[in-house]
């Protein structure tokens, strides 16, 4: 068991570590994320909808578009110096390796969201004050669901030919309840409710991390071998 | 007397002309795929 | 672990297969084409919602077989992760192309209904919500399937695409519950009240009885002409 977590963080150490040298992912994603804020901004009447009311659907959208793109950006580069296939043949135990693809994307989606966030308290003008603790938990807890859904595609889609393509067509669907509940939490927390009206998404968003990264553990092999 | 009913017809044929077309283009394909 | 190939399919039995196909399914659309007879002809017209409430003797079962369609996707998607025989992947794909067509009759009649019944093209409740998820994940397991061309590796990530669908239904179904419950959303009419005249019950019935004939039927049909895909492959490779 150990031996399993020290392997999960062999592999997923290697993948940040070749990401920080390219940077590839974190940049396309950072400035595609901000660019969505930008248009959210210029897109709204802010007479009709104000940013509180905008705001965590644009900062959803934002997060999901970003994190995908960081996900298929971070598999194509593996792909590209033929690392995967390498990795597959060294006899490591198929949940680590599950394991610390999971952390690797987990970190680089972190980072992508933890530069929007303040991209969006800025364009947004919002008061985080008491919200900041409950929003970053949240989206721990909704990241974490489709992300690991993420991993499994990515490990699927790598040598399709329109893997940038495919890989939303499939996605998609996977990030809309972690996605809806999300938005639900965090506008929520920006109107200062009380917890008890939260409830409700919170479990959803627990019950779906649980059960997703379970089932996506169990096919990760299925995925990766004969 | 009960209100008469809405005059929306319309919809309903073409919600069941347009079903119809589905179906059946699909099973036109199909068998000429099987014909092959 | 290989997946076994297909026992040597003879072209012939592919084609008795296509043949059974082909008749179970003109036999169901011949039973459509009476259900339309039935529906428009001898069914009573609904008071409030006029004729346009006869598209729900379509459209009802044309989502329940994209129900069906989806659920024996996951449900053979699992079995073949288990058994590894090819033929439940070739049903699985058979079965979601299928479920594809359904589900597109049912996305275009459930605006086509909604329209003149809600005034609105679209509603998000519970139904056309997940109608829509059933289609979008149709689209990316069959587009998957195009992409990838190994057939072991293509059976495996469609079964994989194919169970993740089925554990995520729940999830759509809880979210629209939860955010309902919420936000009622104004209904101007219940169209599928819970007491249907007798007469709008026999003829859904009727409806629904056909349409999972049709959904054998195709699903046969289309079945038979990926075995004969394969028995040519084989003839040819030979």
């Amino acid at each position: 068991m150990r031996e399993a977590i020290r392997l999960a963080l062999v592999v997923a150490a290697k993948d940040v570590k070749a990401e920080l040298r390219s940077k590839t992912a974190l940049l396309s994603a950072t400035v595609f994320g901000a660019l969505v804020l930008v248009i959210f901004n210029f897109a709204r009447d802010p007479t009709a909808l104000s940013s509180t009311d905008l705001a965590p659907s644009a900062l959803w959208v934002t997060f999901a578009f970003a994190a995908m793109i960081a996900m298929n950006r971070a598999f194509t580069v593996e792909r590209e110096h033929g690392a995967f296939d390498g990795l597959l043949l060294a006899p490591v135990p198929r949940g680590a390796l599950f394991a610390g693809k999971l952390l690797a994307n987990l970190a680089f989606v972190g980072v992508v969201e933890a530069v929007a966030l303040p991209l969006f308290v800025l364009f947004f003008n919002l008061d985080l004050s008491r919200a900041l603790g409950g929003i970053v938990g949240t989206a721990i807890l909704a990241t974490i669901g489709f992300v690991a859904v993420g991993t499994v595609f990515g490990a699927m889609v790598v040598r399709t030919r329109f893997a940038e393509l495919l890989l939303p067509v499939l996605l998609l669907p996977f990030m809309v309840p972690p996605l809806v509940g999300a938005v639900q939490v965090t506008s929520r927390l920006l109107a200062d409710r009380p917890l008890s009206e939260m409830l409700g998404w919170l479990r959803i968003l627990a019950a779906y991390d649980v059960v997703f990264v379970t089932v996506a553990a169990l096919v990760f092999s299925s995925v990766v071998d004969e | 007397m009960p209100p008469e009913p809405p005059i929306n017809g319309g919809y309903t044929i073409a919600a069941y002309v347009v079903a119809g077309a589905i179906l059946l283009a699909y099973f036109l394909n199909l068998v000429r795929n099987s014909e092959k | 672990m290989t997946a076994a190939a297909l026992p040597t399919p003879s072209l012939e039995r592919a084609h008795a297969v296509m043949r059974r196909g082909r008749v179970i399914s003109a036999v169901a659309l011949l039973g459509i084409a009476g259900v339309y007879v039935m529906a428009l002809g001898f069914t009573p017209i609904e008071a409030r919602q006029g004729l346009a409430q006869k598209i729900f003797y379509l459209h009802v079962p044309a989502a329940w077989s994209a129900l069906l369609a989806f659920s024996l996707v996951g449900i053979v998607s699992a079995l073949y992760l288990w058994l590894h025989d090819p033929r439940l992947d070739l049903f699985a794909a058979s079965s979601a192309e299928v479920g594809l067509v359904f589900a597109a009759v049912m996305l275009t009649t459930g605006p086509i209904w909604a329209k003149p019944i809600w005034g609105t093209w679209w509603t998000w409740d519970a139904r056309l919500t997940l109608t829509l998820f059933l289609f979008f994940l149709f689209v990316g397991y069959l587009s998957l399937r195009t992409a990838v061309h190994d057939r072991h590796e293509r059976a495996r990530f469609s079964a994989v695409v194919g169970i993740m669908g089925m554990i995520l239904v729940p999830f759509v179904h809880l979210s629209v519950y939860l955010f309902r419950t919420l936000h009622p959303q104004p209904i101007v009419l219940k169209p599928s009240a819970p007491s249907l005249p007798s007469e709008m019950l026999r003829t859904l019935l009727v409806s629904t009885l056909m349409f999972t004939l049709l959904y054998i039927g195709l699903v046969t049909l289309r079945y038979g002409i990926g075995l004969a895909a394969d028995a040519r492959e084989e003839r040819d490779a030979a």
